[in-house]
Order: C-alpha cells, then sequence, then structure tokens
C-alpha cells in the first residue's frame, strides 16, 4: 500500500497529540472557562436590556462561542518553522522529497482534526447546555457555515504560513507573531463582535483578511447574510488565501536562499 | 557594545571559497578539514539544503538547489549531529513514516529493513523509543533511516561521532559492505582518521574553505610523509657526532632518535656509519602515522 506522505505527517501528528492526556483535558478546561468569562462581561454588559444596536445577547453568545471554538480547532503551529530554523533542523526537512508548505498544512490538518473532536466538541456541547447560543439559521445555512469555517480556517493559516518565513531572516520572531496574534483576536470579531466597531473602523477592516477568519462563518450561521452576500464573502475569503499564501510561498522561496543552519 | 544594536555592523565569511572535485559512481571518498574548515557546508550545498552564491554544483544529473524536491529522493545523508528520528516514538514509527515520505514500495522496504537491521545488529532496540537509545544505537538507526529508500548516492557527515571502538567499527563495515555490494557512492566526514583508513580509497582535504589534498590515502604518504624516524638502542651512552640534515633527539639514556627527509638521507648510509662507529643494540624505522601527516596539513606545516 502507497501511503500518501502528507496523510502519513497528519495522522503522525494526530496521534502525537492524544499521548498527552492531562495537556488536553486542560485545554478542554481553559476553552470553556474562556467561554464562560466573556458570557459573565457580557451577561452583565446587557443587563436588563434584550438587544443593543438590534444585536441580542444570544447572537453575542453565538459568536464568540464559535468564533472562540473555532480558534481553538485552528490554533495554528505558528513556532513550526522559527524553531526548525532555530536548532537546525531545517536542514534534515529540506531532505525530504516533499514540498514544506504541503508538510506544514498536513500536520496542522492533524492537529486541528484532534482539536475538533477534542476540544471543540466537549466545549460546545458545554456551550449549548449552559449559556444558551443560538440554533443555525437552517441546515443550508448551516452547510455553507461549515465551508465558510473551512474557508477561515485557510486564511488564519496562510497568515501564520506567510509570517512564519519571515524567521528566516529574524530567526526570532516572538514579538512578530505576538503582534499578529493581537491582530487576529482583536480585528476578527472574536472578542469585540464586529458589530459593535465604530463605523470607520468596520470600514477599514473590510479591507484586511481579519473578518474573514471567524465572522463571516459566524454570520452565516445566524442568518444574518443572503446567498449572494454568502457567495461575495465567500470569494473574499478565497481571495485572502490566494494572496497571502503567494506571499508566504514568494518569501519562502527567497528565504531558502538566505538560510543559515544554525549548529554546525 | 549598545551601539551595535542600533547600527548593525555585519561581517561576511566565506565558508567555503573555491572547492572542485567530481566523484565516479561507486566511489567512496572521505572528506576531512578541521572544525570550521566548510565540511558540512559543502555537504549541505551538495544535499540541496544550502544555496551556493556562485559556482555549479551537479550530483547525478541533478542541480541540487534548483531541483531539491526530486533530487533528494534520490540521495540519503546521515548528519551524526542531528537525528532525523523522531524523539518520543520507537524507531520503527520513524522509520514506517519515512517509508511514507520517500513512498518506498512495501517489498523494497521490507527487505531493506531486515538487511539493514541484521548487519547494524538492531533487532534489540527497533521498538524503542528513541529518546531512550544511546548515542551509538541511535547513530546506527539515522544510518538505516537515510537507507530505507535504496539512495545510490549517501552524504555521511560524521556518523561515528561519539561512538564507541566496537560501534565505530560495526558502522564501518556496513559503510564498506553497502559500498561493495551495492556500488553505492559514498562522501564521508569525519575527524576520525581510523574511519577513513578502513573505509575510504580516497581522500578529500580541505582547510578555510579551500580544497588542499585530493588523491589516495597511499598517496599523502608520499607527497608529505616523507619523513622518517630511526630509533636506535645503544649499549653504552654513546655521544653522536652531528650528522649533516640529520636531527638528534635523545630519548632514554641509551636510546636516540634520528630524523630525517627520506629523499635527502639515505637510510642505508645512515644506518651503516651508526653500525660501524657505535655499540648498536637495536634499530628501528618508522614511517609517520596518516594522522601526525594529517595534523601537519591542518597547521600549515606542509604545503
Amino acid at each position: 500500500m502507497k501511503l500518501s506522505p502528507y496523510y502519513a505527517y497528519a495522522k503522525k501528528c494526530f496521534l502525537g497529540r492524544s499521548a498527552y492526556r492531562f495537556d488536553h483535558l486542560m485545554n478542554i478546561l481553559s476553552t470553556c472557562l474562556q467561554i464562560f468569562i466573556f458570557w459573565g462581561i457580557y451577561r452583565a454588559l446587557y443587563g436588563v436590556n434584550t438587544e443593543v444596536d438590534g444585536i441580542t445577547l444570544p447572537m453575542v453568545t453565538t459568536n464568540f462561542v464559535i468564533s472562540m471554538g473555532l480558534g481553538a480547532v485552528f490554533c495554528t503551529n505558528d513556532y513550526f518553522l522559527p524553531d526548525k530554523i532555530r536548532d537546525g533542523s531545517i536542514s534534515t526537512e529540506l531532505l525530504r522529497p516533499i514540498s514544506f508548505p504541503g508538510r506544514m498544512i498536513a500536520e496542522n490538518a492533524g492537529n486541528a482534526l484532534f482539536n475538533l473532536i477534542f476540544r471543540f466538541a466537549p466545549a460546545l456541547i458545554a456551550a449549548v447546555l449552559t449559556v444558551g447560543m443560538s440554533a443555525p439559521a437552517g441546515p443550508a445555512m448551516l452547510v455553507l457555515f461549515l465551508l465558510s469555517a473551512l474557508l477561515g480556517y485557510g486564511v488564519l493559516w496562510a497568515i501564520s504560513f506567510a509570517v512564519q518565513m519571515t524567521a528566516f531572516w529574524l530567526v526570532n520572531i516572538w514579538s512578530i507573531l505576538t503582534i499578529k496574534n493581537v491582530f487576529v483576536n482583536v480585528l476578527s470579531g472574536s472578542m469585540i463582535p464586529l458589530w459593535f466597531m465604530p463605523d470607520w473602523m468596520a470600514g477599514v477592516l473590510r479591507f484586511t483578511p481579519f473578518s474573514s477568519i471567524y465572522f463571516t462563518p459566524v454570520q452565516i450561521y445566524l442568518g444574518q447574510l443572503s446567498y449572494p452576500e454568502i457567495a461575495e464573502k465567500c470569494a473574499v475569503q478565497l481571495v485572502w488565501i490566494v494572496l497571502i499564501y503567494l506571499a508566504g510561498d514568494m518569501l519562502w522561496r527567497k528565504g531558502q536562499r538566505k538560510l543559515v543552519v544554525q549548529g554546525g | 557594545m549598545l551601539a551595535n544594536l542600533f547600527v548593525p555592523r555585519y561581517e561576511k565569511k566565506e565558508a567555503v571559497k573555491d572547492i572542485s572535485f567530481s566523484i565516479e559512481q561507486g566511489e567512496m571518498v572521505g572528506f576531512i578539514g578541521p572544525n570550521g574548515a566548510g565540511k558540512s557546508t559543502t555537504i549541505k550545498m551538495l544535499a540541496g539544503i544550502l544555496f551556493p552564491e556562485s559556482g555549479e554544483i551537479t550530483v547525478g544529473g541533478f542541480v541540487p538547489y534548483r531541483q531539491r524536491k526530486s533530487y533528494v529522493g534520490s540521495i540519503g545523508v546521515v548528519f551524526g549531529q542531528k537525528s532525523q528520528l523522531q524523539w518520543d516514538l520507537p524507531v520503527i514509527d520513524s522509520f514506517e513514516l519515512l517509508r511514507a515520505i520517500y513512498r518506498v514500495p512495501e517489498t523494497v522496504y521490507r527487505k531493506n529493513l531486515e538487511r539493514y537491521t541484521e548487519m547494524l545488529d538492531m533487532g534489540g532496540f527497533i521498538n524503542q523509543p528513541v529518546r531512550q537509545l544511546s548515542l551509538g544505537q541511535r547513530m546506527r538507526a539515522d544510518i538505516v533511516a537515510a537507507l530505507l529508500h535504496s539512495p545510490k548516492i549517501v552524504f555521511f557527515d560524521e556518523p561515528t561521532i561519539g561512538v564507541d571502538v566496537v560501534g565505530k567499527e560495526t558502522i564501518r563495515s556496513f559503510i564498506r559492505e553497502l559500498n561493495e555490494q551495492d556500488n553505492v557512492t559514498m562522501l564521508f566526514t569525519t575527524h576520525d582518521m581510523q574511519d577513513i583508513e578502513k573505509t575510504c580509497d580516497r581522500l578529500i582535504i580541505i582547510d578555510e574553505g579551500r580544497k588542499v589534498y585530493d588523491g589516495t590515502l597511499p598517496g599523502i604518504r608520499e607527497r608529505y610523509g616523507t619523513t622518517r624516524q630511526l630509533d636506535v638502542e645503544f649499549s653504552v651512552p654513546e655521544q653522536i657526532e652531528p650528522i649533516e640534515q640529520v636531527e638528534i633527539i635523545d630519548l632514554d639514556h641509551n636510546k636516540k632518535r634520528f630524523v630525517f627527509e627520506s629523499h635527502s638521507v639515505a637510510i642505508n648510509d645512515l644506518m651503516n656509519r651508526l653500525l660501524s662507529r657505535y655499540s648498536v643494540r637495536d634499530m628501528n624505522i618508522s614511517e609517520p602515522e596518516i594522522e601526525s601527516i594529517i595534523r601537519k596539513i591542518y597547521n600549515g606545516e606542509v604545503a
């Protein structure tokens, strides 16, 4: 039987994760805690109001349950390449007759699948039972939501991929990654729903990839978008994936020429 | 010091300057040089990991750095200092992963695995996690890992580093056998001259990024090892008169060492002279060890 190398990497990563049981129990707990904390905050903010600017508490709750849940699934390993450059194991990677970006996607997909089953699912069940989130706006919307969530993952992965490539020049990119994560967390609407952003900010954000990550899937889930709008937003997601990936791929090609293998 | 933070100064170091050589199929070449000579850099360029700034490299019809993906499937590389095995997994799991990565057909994989584990005596630890292996065991596992896809060209970068005498011998005979039976082309870097003496027919020495020697192992003796030493034990303490072009060193009270160049002093004349004038009990002539010649080359004592 011929096993695809990428599938093998994904499988290895999936199985490797299951080795650390305590760690993933704690991860489930941390995702649940995050959701409860935000729920507490928003419940207090809403007070006796049932809606603010036409947005109800269940909608807000749905937003952060889904975006934090997806965040836990997507959880890209931003140090994949930087670590390999720092300790020199990049040289072993380059000896493999496979595409390195392909390998990165494979590992991440293995990880994401693990997270989906063992982190997102338990947290979602906990959320549905306790904090009262909205149901999806219908079976069609649920399917489109899943599609859009997959594209959102693509956008997030592409951003991480492109940012990691700077490690070829900078080696230590902790600070850049931190800035990236702040942008992703705040501007994607996962902490503060983008409904509440001032108009000028929303205008600016339309020209960034961040709202494509979680907010588009959430809007589809809640049935806030018409079919043409969904098509448009998904196309935007796709365009971002391609653009950012191409930028990252260019850095990857240039970076290989700059490569310094650390440690002899 | 602090100024460096704002206005960094860069110094460009050339690791490899001007090295040219070609290796025929089935050759086994030792590639040596002192630390920092540019050996690993050269190997990494040959393996398609690093891009040369100038010059040309062709290995087995490929340009390594341009056709990396298709090229690396046809070579094997062992970095003695960097394991390519999965730290947390049993050795066999890493092998399975490599089988998938290199798309090795099942039958070939089984055959190679069986043969190599037998040759390197690995049966005892193939199911153990890599982190529990001794350095010698890990090295053997790493060597097998690099060969599972039956490469015709193999680079060994210090495959015996940190391995004990017995382990080294196992690795050497394995490498020799592989070269003889499968006609695998090999380039081999090491700091242990015994590795070279026991495995390689040809030797390339580089220093400071330049090639200083390229030829056979006996050739190096002919070229640089012209110094001979004659150790003589006398029956009684003797006062030796100075001899032209011969350096005389006192060893013990009755022993002296005569060091000379074989092309400038005839050994017969020297021995006759000593035998006729002094009471000689024992004589012993020796050629320099390869190791000491190499040391002289590294130190720049011979041109």
